[in-house]
């Protein structure tokens, strides 16, 4: 094991909080202060209602002047949450902020043992031994700072991730916004209308992408996907996938000489194109051909060829003529940019709702999704605005909306939690209906209605008065009547409290949504967690809902949990500026959790270096010995190699071994045996 | 499961072979044709029905359908079958006692009795999910054996619910709106047909029939019903149970309700033996309580 | 052995990023669970040396529980793995010097699993109750 690098007398100050009652009322806070003060190398210790407040502080600071102490625990809750808090007051006291250590006795002990009070005491007491054992060997570390590049990259270029861009620009950050497909906008332009002020979707979205087309902040990528990522806050080297689009912007044409060139969006390549396929903008309900837009108000305007469909027959090229735009040539295009922060805005999906078999979604013509319900019934969808049923294109006069379609679903096919706009979206709908077919009667089969935001109940409202119908039962399957394509709708009504059986025309599914596909792919590249179902984790579910765990990651938008149109955009504008602070403050402090090579101890056997991930370690020659070298800058203080070097020659700086196992020590040969 | 995935051990039942003999005579000569040699289970019991004996005593369900899968183990061989309700008891008790030590000890506490011990060494199977499986026979050979294509016959199909439910514990993805079956049914030349409410239950099992006949014709009759909207020459099935429920069933209906359908009811296998040629003597197809001939006269 | 008033001690040493917020989520969230276990906090699993067991069970622990990332969710990419790895190892190490290789167990909860803390902490108790006190115990000190 490796010695310990000081031989200082260790003088510490031990305080304990009550934080009110909650560690308080299981924890016999003075008994564990009292304790403290039997410990070795304590010199003082204290208990506060609240360590956190200014007067808790205080305290510390007061003490370590007053008692030349040399390291300061406080026991009170995780330090997750405050140790940034205690290490500045000790900072404050003006003692190096790393000499302090935290016993955490709220979440890991008063609020998982409420009712053994005599237990959860004597874990207290374990737990600042144990504190109170490293803090007696720690040892004074300077952050390292690093400069922050002055740019930012989105990945998503939906409304939240279209957001977070024009935020980051206008406030003169250079913005890198990628998206996988070949147009921004995301959901939010497939949508017909938007709850509860009814505004067209697209006429309020389509001036934001205009806005982020035109920004020039903005480096708008589409068809580009992450690929890499390498780096750490401050300086992250993202690698870019350029998929190949077949068409070249005006701007690509300057560069390859061509004058005058490039794709002005004429759409003349359409009309030659032979190759039909289905339009995945549509959802599949309307047609497209091997080079398209998925819709006309897409930005940037340019066509993208399907090579997967190409036959490669050339007309497109031919008609394109002297623009020279179409290179059915092209490749994939790698390229890497440096960015200081990043915001995740990568959305969700529609969950495959046929996997509840028991509606037939796929099976039976008329059970159409919310999503498609919104192409249905949106003036420039495949139909032109008018609701239709997909088995014989007449208009449906009664139409069930069925809610939690796969949300609330305890049953293992579809997901637990609440997916949060599906009630909203629904009640539009109806109004929808109502609005465009006369005679015709919405009714929706739910579990709860949850409209909880601002005007929301009142709309609820409004669709009540405007003849809806509501059932308050779960659907228990729906039937197809083989010769007229109606269904039948088999729910109990638990309200009447009998089963109904109700035949009507359509019936739209308002199935869960899931994480995109992509989510989890590029969440592993980003290094971000996720929470069960898949949706990626925010640092503090309240404190820091836009940052991760990642520093210099932040999310922004449904891929941090389902939300609404305003929620997103509130939560990009959140993610936006957060990702900001650190490219304005222009460096930031990185935990100096560095490896260090204990040169005498080191045999030069070079089994960490492989050990690495991050490639910060390395051999080499000194004075006659070859010895490992930490490369700080690299080094990310997992510890990994230190936990493997044979020779225990590795010191990791604040998790060292003697630390470590001093904390071993205190807590199986300490205290009361 | 068996080394030859082409020799199973048949297990007859109760019905097909006291009620609907054709079943039982068109299973053996069926299989053949498509490459299945069915072995007749010696000594083999009631499975025991799952509605009757299970809702009474589950220990003698599972100790007497136990038995019949130790006879096959004996044999060496998978267990085929014909009917839904020796599916539910011999697969379920097999599936159960695999994967549950406990109930497994127990039943071999019992079986001690007579000698014998459950390994757990066989599978069970249903003969029309063997006809399906691609790599023991599949459609294409099902096809491929006919000689009489039932042209032009439009066949509702009816799966029962012991075969498909609970669908968590089997095996058969979709059971909702299965549609393998109308595959094997197309395979034969005929036309399967959509009616409402295909999953419903035929009103015989899990012990309606026997406990409320009423009840059970009740749901039968709705069955006929959605049945003759869409027009169908017969229905078939993979079950004699259901066969039986829905042939005599209608007869009863007629008393009870006044209503006429006259569907005939034709077990898979009776489809396939007419389609590879057959004869109706040969399927003691006038047993059947409807009368198939109008449907023979329009496919021979 | 046969001290009435044993009462196991048991050692986590535990990834700040993973387990250690999943721990704190089990509070934030009450999950109750028996209060046996004592914490150390590495940044990474991978931070573990193998030696620090061996000293866990020389000092007369009964039982040693590891916990990081689920595979793939590494905060460090990998560290878990090399962790996973070390484990697996020291298990035969374990039983090859006499001591039950349950006694070391390796689990990986994520920071939003805060029920499956509390089920890991109540299991590992559990496991190790019945194992007993740990042989070496009267090695210790």
């Amino acid at each position: 094991m490796a010695e310990v690098k000081k031989n200082e007398e260790p003088r510490i100050g031990v305080f304990v909080c009550h934080c009110g009652t909650n560690i308080a009322g299981s924890i016999d806070v003075k008994a564990v202060m009292e304790y403290a003060r039997t410990l070795p190398n304590v010199i003082v210790a204290d208990d506060y209602q609240y360590m956190c407040s200014t007067p808790g502080q205080n305290k510390i600071a007061e003490a370590i002047a007053e008692q030349k102490l040399t390291g300061v625990v406080v026991a009170a809750c995780s330090p997750r949450l405050h140790e940034p808090t205690f290490r500045n007051a000790t900072k404050a006291g003006g003692l190096n902020p790393f000499r302090f250590e935290m016993a955490n006795i709220r979440e890991q002990n008063s609020w998982v043992h409420m009712h053994q009070p005599e237990e959860a005491t004597a874990k207290a007491k374990d737990a600042v031994r144990i504190a109170v054992a490293k803090a007696s060997l720690l040892e004074d570390l300077v952050p390292k700072s690093v400069p922050v590049e002055k740019a930012a990259m989105v990945v998503g270029g939906g409304v939240g991730g279209m957001q977070a861009a024009l935020d980051l620009a206008n406030a003169g950050i250079k913005t890198y916004l990628v998206e996988k497909s070949p147009t921004i906008g995301g959901r939010m332009s497939q949508l017909d209308k938007t709850f509860p002020t009814l505004d067209c979707s697209q006429c309020i979205l389509t001036p934001k992408m205009v806005d982020v087309y035109r920004n020039e902040g903005i480096e708008l990528l589409t068809y580009t996907e992450v690929e890499a990522v390498e780096g750490y806050i401050g300086n992250f080297d993202v690698t870019l996938r350029k998929k190949a689009r077949g068409v070249i912007t005006p701007a690509e044409a300057e560069a390859r000489g061509i004058v005058g060139g490039g794709c002005t969006g004429c759409g003349d390549c359409v009309d030659v194109c032979p190759v039909i396929k289905p339009n995945p903008f549509e959802l599949g309900m309307a047609p497209r051909k091997a080079v398209y837009i998925y819709h006309p108000q897409v930005s940037p305007l340019i066509y993208t060829v399907d090579f997967d469909a190409c036959v490669k027959c050339g007309l497109c090229v031919e008609a394109c003529g002297e623009k020279k735009a179409i290179d059915l040539e092209m490749k994939d295009e790698l390229m890497t940019v440096k960015v200081g922060t990043v915001v995740l805005a990568t959305g969700y999906d529609i969950f495959p709702i046929e996997k509840k078999f028991e509606w037939g979604y796929k099976n039976y013509d008329n059970v159409i999704t919310s999503l498609e319900f919104e192409r249905l019934i949106c003036a420039s969808g495949p139909t032109g605005g008018h609701l239709i049923r997909p088995s014989d294109g007449a208009t449906p006069k009664r139409v069930a909306f069925v809610l939690c379609a796969g949300s609330r679903d305890n049953t293992g096919v579809g997901k637990p939690y609440c997916s949060r706009f599906c009630c909203m979206y629904s009640l539009k709908h109806a109004h929808q209906i109502i609005e465009k077919i006369p005679g015709v009667v919405p009714y929706i089969f739910y579990m709860d209605i949850r409209s909880f935001g601002k005007m929301y109940e009142e709309f609820y409202y409004r669709i009540q008065d405007e003849g809806a119908k509501f059932i308050r039962g779960r659907v228990a399957n729906i039937l197809e009547d083989p010769v007229t394509k109606n269904l039948h709708v088999n729910a109990e009504d638990t309200l009447l409290g009998r089963p109904i059986d109700m035949e009507v025309d359509l019936v739209v599914l308002a199935a869960a949504i899931e994480p995109s596909a992509e989510t989890e792919k590029t969440r592993r590249l980003f290094g971000v967690s996720c929470s069960q179902d898949g949706w990626l984790l925010e640092a503090h579910p309240k404190l820091n809902p836009c940052g991760t765990t990642t520093a210099g990651v932040y999310l922004a938008g449904v891929c941090q949990g389902p939300k609404d149109i305003p929620d997103t955009v509130a939560q990009a504008e959140g993610a936006a500026s957060a990702a900001s602070i650190p490219i304005h403050r222009g460096e930031v402090e990185l935990e100096p959790y560095f490896a260090q090579c204990m040169e005498e101890k080191c045999a030069g056997c070079g089994l960490c270096v492989n050990q690495c991930p991050y490639g910060a370690l390395a051999l080499v020659e000194k004075d006659g010995r070859t010895v490992m070298q930490v490369t700080e800058a690299k080094c990310k203080g997992c510890g990994t190699c230190g936990g493997f070097c044979p020779g225990g020659a590795i010191w990791m700086q604040h998790f060292a071994t003697p630390q470590i196992v001093a904390q071993i020590d205190a807590f199986l040969l300490g205290g009361e045996q | 499961m068996s080394k030859n995935k082409h020799q199973y051990a048949f297990f007859l039942g109760c019905i097909a072979p006291n009620r609907y003999p054709g079943i039982e005579a068109a299973a053996i000569r069926t299989s053949k044709n498509v490459g299945i040699d069915l072995l007749p289970l010696k000594g083999a019991s009631c499975c025991p029905a799952p509605g009757a004996f299970g809702s009474i005593d589950l220990n003698v369900w599972y100790a007497m359908a136990a038995r019949n899968v130790v006879l096959a183990e004996q044999m060496g061989m998978d267990i085929a079958l014909v009917c839904n309700g020796c599916y539910k008891s011999i697969w379920e008790v097999n599936h159960k006692l695999k994967h549950n030590d406990e109930l497994r000890d127990g039943v071999n506490e019992v079986l001690k009795e007579i000698d014998m011990e459950f390994k757990g060494s066989v599978d069970v199977w249903h003969l029309a999910e063997l006809y399906y499986d691609p790599e023991i026979v599949g459609v294409k050979k099902i096809a491929d054996s006919i000689k009489r294509p039932l042209t032009g016959a439009r066949i509702a199909v009816h799966y029962g619910c012991h075969l498909m439910k609970p669908g968590k514990e089997r095996h058969f993805g979709d059971t909702e709106n299965p549609m393998w079956i109308e595959e094997l049914v197309a395979a034969l030349g005929a036309e399967p047909v959509q009616y409402r409410n295909k999953m419903q239950c035929c009103g015989a099992g899990g012990g309606v029939r026997g406990y409320d006949l009423a009840h059970a014709l009740d749901i039968t009759n709705e069955k006929m019903i959605n049945m003759r909207d869409v027009g169908v020459d017969a229905v078939t099935e993979v079950c004699p149970f259901c066969q039986l429920q829905f042939d005599r069933g209608q007869i009863e209906i007629k008393e009870k309700f006044g209503a006429e359908y006259g569907i005939p009811v034709l077990h898979y296998n009776e489809l396939l033996g007419l389609a590879q040629g057959m004869s109706p003597d040969e399927l003691a197809l006038d047993l059947h309580a409807i009368d198939v001939e109008p449907f023979l006269k329009k496919i021979l | 052995m046969a001290d009435e008033n044993w009462k196991p001690k048991i050692i986590a040493i535990i990834c700040n990023w993973c387990s250690y917020a999943g721990a704190d989520l089990a509070g934030g969230a009450r999950i109750q669970y028996p209060p046996d276990i004592r914490a150390i906090r590495v940044m990474c699993t991978g931070r573990i040396d193998p030696l620090f067991i061996l000293k866990a069970f020389q000092d007369g622990a009964d039982g040693v529980l590891v916990s990081g990332c689920h595979f793939g969710d590494c905060h460090y990419l990998e560290g878990n793995f090399k962790a996973a790895k070390r484990m697996f190892l020291l298990k035969s190490v374990l039983k090859n010097i006499g001591l039950d290789d349950k006694r070391l167990r390796m689990t990986f909860v994520s920071a939003s699993e805060g029920a499956k803390w509390g089920s890991v902490m109540t299991d590992v108790i559990k496991t190790i109750n019945e194992l007993g006190p740990s042989p070496l115990k009267e090695f210790a000190r």
